[in-house]
């Protein structure tokens, strides 16, 4: 016997690993490239881990300030926080320090766009509909902890562009009616610019939330096995079979190189494309702003929203409501409520309660598709209005006129995209063919030598109940 | 497979085109400062008939007069001899008919002498004829910084950017400028930016006040010098909202058409 | 075998497992195939061992980045050719099983869970209720330390440090005196012994002769009547007010564009402010210097639930 082989044993014979691992390894996972969407999501966090726990031997949580003297001359002799002078010790001391820093960085944008798309993927085939409810809750929740990531991330430099991010967020707690003031000084530890603030994102950013993080990844993967995965319908494919590639070796081999294309390109960007240049923002400081000034593209649409939202305070018997409530507490609530709630939302309307491991095609749910569409655009425009300045300049226009153009666009357009998704799809319904019927009818095919024969299907038979206790 | 390649090329081509985003200045020609003391004579001669063919139209027939248009500023009132040399230098005038939120600058559409003459008629016209001296190696760099960061930052950004500033007011890049540039700038106001540029205390001729511009200057020189742009392609300098651009174009779509290929026919 | 894989074996329908591994002779496409993953994986070394190379020799950011996205990007490439190409891999059917445990299991788990509990458990007895006042007491005084993580609001949010009097000095602590700053000029100044203080930050702008429409008592606050002082915190989200638009005498914050009018009391006349800059009223001191006459004129920064109750 090899070594392999007797290590094999070893571990059989102790944790009954082979056949354990004989039925992972066999499992069969369908073959379609939009199904890889999670899974760039879950490479991307893979690279965030790395390289982030390299950068945590390097980041000092503390904002006691220190004279810079490091090789960024502007800065020479200048009074800093410990925090941002580590961040700019790493960037231009520590070899290959940039690198991973700007790597990170790239694989946290690209790790929430990945998670949108993969969203978006879910939402119009409708996979999230039964049995696989609960997945979508934790997907969410996992879209939900990737932004505050990526938040608590980003502010941890203590440089000036993150710092006046941190200060519309604690005037977004303030504005929490009733208990805002309140949780807003437990958040931060009192009053802007709270010092330990810096020490506590660094606790929610590499512990708390990486810790939920991967718990949830883990429940996510864990259903997803259990559950087997959804299929786009065609031939031999019904609702009791998966119809692919086993995990050993094709969707093995097909993961592990898209994990390394993942690398290769944050690797990539994190070379040639800079990213948060906190040395140039300077440190932060509490009277200082620069221009132009946004956050991270996925907290982007919050600040667009902040941008649109109208100038109306309320004050009711002597208690105010900010004007910052309805776009930055009022409307999220409501859209990621809607978000979070739509497979329940979905089945009011369409009282569909049975099981489905068959995918929609996007066209043949138009309603979805459309509202689908809609959110869509809304949160697009907003977007667009988190860099109404940046575009105004671009396009020679003032910033005042995109944002009127952008304030009557997101009443109109939401509805005007779902009336154009609608017709769209109800188009691509009636003019393409399609099976009456799932694997049955008449199939034409070629022989070898050029005719033509017919070939009947017949419906797959069902097959029949299994005790429920044995797998 | 085709697809997936002519969707990576597209991608490509977007990579290259953003990269030399380092900001949207033209280099501005090196400016002899010091106003040259030959000639003068015949430069404010050669500078009145510039004067009248190029300028009078708009700014009237005096430059220490009235212009023709209620929205065109007098010469008298924008700033003298440094105001002509700076909207010469920059391109900015003679003004070209463009529709934007500011006026532009461009290439220069007269010559270092051309420019001397104007310069001398009108300053001389307008009784302000003092061009300001600028050496950004007399500056403090670390000093420019922060006097950059409480005067110049909250508009043009820390980091030279520029910034919109509401209604038709832009407040440029400096990613690119020319020391003198910010010299003049500072002691002429224009647009929206204040006489003194927000320096406090600011004087034209002072000692403490030449210290300051020249600190400045150092620092903005930095900004073009060494931009410090030691992570890469700076992708024009503005922040969050182009690197976000780039993570979904480039980042998220060289991974969907892998994943793509990847798949296979699947 | 045992009774899992017995399970897995009547689940699954391998229609080829019964062939036996097929034959390991390469087709040409394969060939060619072999040698494009072999070319990758190639090109993947030697970016690998430029990597090395350009480590030891002090390290550059963009080529080591390059190096990486090519050595992974090789593997990644090789590992995508192998899966397509030289992989015997078939498509499969596999049946799925029924999700749920159906009626019997669900009530043979509720069994397990109520056989041996006893008479306590499943009746409304006085023990469970003071079983549920324990948790519920514990859960909450568990949340206790949660309090300890910041101090009471109390009236912070509506005082800052300026009081009548206050000496006004720059953020380096240098005072402050009349016509120091130029005309169309600005400053952020703090109150003396608090420079740096976020929220007593307040801008001083030296407005031109005559252009500010203030009622007479906020006048009253404005000496000559051309040096003016607002808090420099936006009234909208709290980001300092730095853009000062002399011409037309007027401030755009660059979070998200308020404007606020400085002629007529930092009014917002665009953008989502509700509420203007409050003014904070200045004097002048014997030596010259700039003095506060009091605090601001209302609560500075961001509104929040009770900032209008009682002051």
């Amino acid at each position: 016997m090899s070594m392999v082989e007797r290590s094999l044993k070893y571990l059989d014979e102790r944790l009954g690993t082979a056949s354990l691992a004989r039925k992972t390894l066999r499992k069969v996972f369908p073959d379609h490239w939009s199904f890889l969407l999670g899974e760039i999501a879950l490479f991307a966090l893979v690279v965030l881990i790395f390289t982030g726990t390299f950068l945590t031997f390097f980041y000092t949580p503390s904002v006691q300030e220190v004279v810079y003297n490091g090789p960024y001359a502007p800065l020479q002799g200048t009074e800093v926080s410990a925090a941002y002078n580590s961040v700019l010790r790493l960037s231009f001391e520590v070899r290959a320090g940039l690198l991973m820093r700007q790597t990170h960085h790239w694989a946290a944008l690209v790790f929430v766009a990945s998670i949108v798309v993969h969203l978006c993927r879910i939402f119009f085939t409708g996979a999230f509909r039964r049995p696989r409810e609960v997945n979508w809750l934790v997907g969410v929740g996992l879209l939900f902890l990737a932004l505050g990531e990526g938040f608590t991330g980003y502010s941890l430099p203590d440089d000036l562009l993150s710092g006046i991010g941190l200060r519309i967020f604690y005037s977004v707690t303030l504005a929490i009616p009733v208990v805002g003031t309140w949780v807003t000084y437990l958040l931060f530890g009192g009053e802007f610019p709270a010092p330990d603030i810096i020490s506590r994102l660094f606790v929610f950013h590499i512990m708390l939330i990486p810790a939920l993080l991967l718990a949830l990844v883990g429940v996510h993967l864990a259903i997803l096995v259990l559950q087997k995965h959804t299929q786009f319908p065609g031939h031999g494919r019904t609702e009791r079979n998966v119809v692919g590639k086993r995990l050993w070796p094709e969707q093995t081999f097909k993961s592990v190189s898209l994990l390394l294309f993942c690398t290769a390109v944050l690797a990539l960007l994190g070379g040639l494309a800079q990213i948060n240049p906190v040395w140039q923002y300077g440190p932060f400081v509490a009277y200082n702003v620069t221009s132009p000034a946004q956050p991270d593209w996925y907290i982007g649409f919050l600040d667009g929203a902040l941008r649109l939202g109208p100038p109306w305070d309320l004050t009711l018997f002597g208690f105010t409501i900010s004007e910052v409530f309805w776009p930055a507490v009022l409307f999220p609530g409501i859209a990621f409520g809607i978000l979070t709630l739509w497979p329940w939302i979905e089945r009011r309307f369409t009282r569909d309660r049975a099981e489905h491991h068959l995918l929609d095609r996007p066209r043949d749910t138009p309603v979805r598709t459309g509202i689908g569409t809609a959110g869509l655009t809304v949160f697009f425009i907003m977007f667009l209005e988190g860099g109404n300045d940046i575009f105004g300049v671009l396009l020679n226009v003032p910033v005042e006129t995109v944002t009127r153009i952008l304030q009557w666009s997101l009443l109109i357009a939401p509805i005007v995209t779902f009336l154009i998704t609608y017709w769209i799809c109800k188009g691509l319904s009636r003019t393409r063919l399609r099976p009456a019927q799932i694997n049955a009818g008449v199939r034409l095919s070629r022989t070898p030598d050029g005719g033509y024969e017919t070939v009947s299907l017949e419906p797959v038979e069902a097959e029949e109940e299994l005790e429920p206790a044995e797998r | 497979m085709r697809r997936n390649a002519i969707l990576l090329g597209g991608i490509a081509l977007l990579a290259v085109a953003l990269t030399p985003a380092t900001g949207t200045a033209t280099s501005s020609r090196a400016a002899r400062a010091a106003a040259q003391q030959a000639d003068s004579q015949a430069a404010e001669a050669r500078g009145r008939e510039l004067y009248q063919t190029a300028c009078a139209s708009c700014h009237g027939p005096d430059p220490a007069g009235a212009s023709y248009y209620p929205r065109v500023p007098s010469l008298a009132d924008t700033g003298g001899a440094a105001a002509v040399n700076w909207v010469l230098r920059t391109g900015r005038m003679p003004w070209k008919d463009n529709k934007g939120p500011a006026i532009e600058r461009g290439e220069p559409r007269f010559n270092d002498e051309d420019i001397h003459a104007l310069v001398t008629y009108i300053g001389k016209a307008v009784g302000d004829a003092q061009i300001p001296d600028v050496d950004p190696a007399r500056g403090d760099l670390q000093r420019g910084r922060e006097l950059y960061g409480q005067a110049c930052a909250a508009c043009h950004g820390m980091n030279g950017a520029g910034a919109a500033l509401g209604g038709e007011n832009i407040a440029v890049s400096l990613q690119d400028v020319h020391p003198q540039d910010v010299a003049e700038a500072i002691k002429i106001g224009p647009g929206q930016m204040p006489v003194g540029g927000g320096l406090t205390e600011y004087e034209f001729g002072t000692a403490q006040s030449q210290q300051d511009v020249d600190d400045i200057a150092a620092y903005v020189e930095s900004l073009r010098t060494d931009p410090y742009n030691e992570g890469g392609a700076p992708i024009g300098g503005k922040g969050p909202v182009p690197e976000g651009f780039v993570a979904w174009v480039i980042g998220l779509g060289i991974l969907v058409v892998a994943a793509r290929w990847i798949a296979g026919r699947g | 075998m045992t009774d899992s894989d017995q399970g897995s074996e009547r689940v699954d329908v391998d229609r080829q497992s019964e062939h036996g591994p097929t034959e390991r002779r390469m087709t040409g496409g394969q060939r060619r195939a072999e040698r494009r993953a072999g070319a990758a994986l190639a090109v993947a070394i030697v970016a690998g061992v430029g990597l090395f190379v350009v480590y030891f020799a002090g390290g550059q950011t963009q080529v080591e980045g390059v190096l990486f996205a090519i050595a992974f990007g090789g593997l990644g490439v090789a590992l995508g050719i192998w899966a397509n190409h030289l992989l015997d891999a078939r498509e499969v059917v596999e049946e799925r099983h029924e999700l749920t445990s159906g009626p019997a299991g669900r009530e043979a788990f509720e069994n397990a869970l109520t056989e041996e509990v006893g008479p306590v458990l499943g009746r409304r007895s006085l023990l469970l209720k003071l079983l549920a006042g324990a948790g519920g007491a514990l859960g909450l005084a568990l949340l206790l330390p949660v309090l300890s993580l910041g101090p009471a609001p109390g009236d912070t949010l509506k005082v800052t440090p300026w009081r009548r009097g206050s000496r006004v000095v720059d953020e380096e602590g240098d005072p402050v005196s009349l016509n120091q700053v130029p005309e169309d000029g600005f400053l952020t100044v703090f109150p003396e012994g608090h420079e740096g203080t976020a929220d007593a930050q307040a801008l001083l702008i030296h407005v031109r002769q005559g252009s500010l429409k203030l009622p007479p008592e906020r006048m009253a606050g404005v000496p000559e009547g051309t040096h003016v002082a607002y808090s420099k915190i936006c009234t909208h989200a709290g980001c300092p007010v730095g853009l000062y638009r002399a011409e037309s005498q007027s401030l755009i914050c660059p979070c998200h564009q308020s404007q606020f009018d400085v002629s007529d009391g930092a009014k917002p006349f665009f953008g989502p402010a509700a509420r203007p800059l409050p003014q904070l009223p200045l004097g002048v001191g014997e030596d010259g210097v700039l003095v506060a006459q009091g605090d601001f004129s209302a609560p500075v920064g961001p509104a929040f639930w009770d900032m209008n109750r009682g002051r």
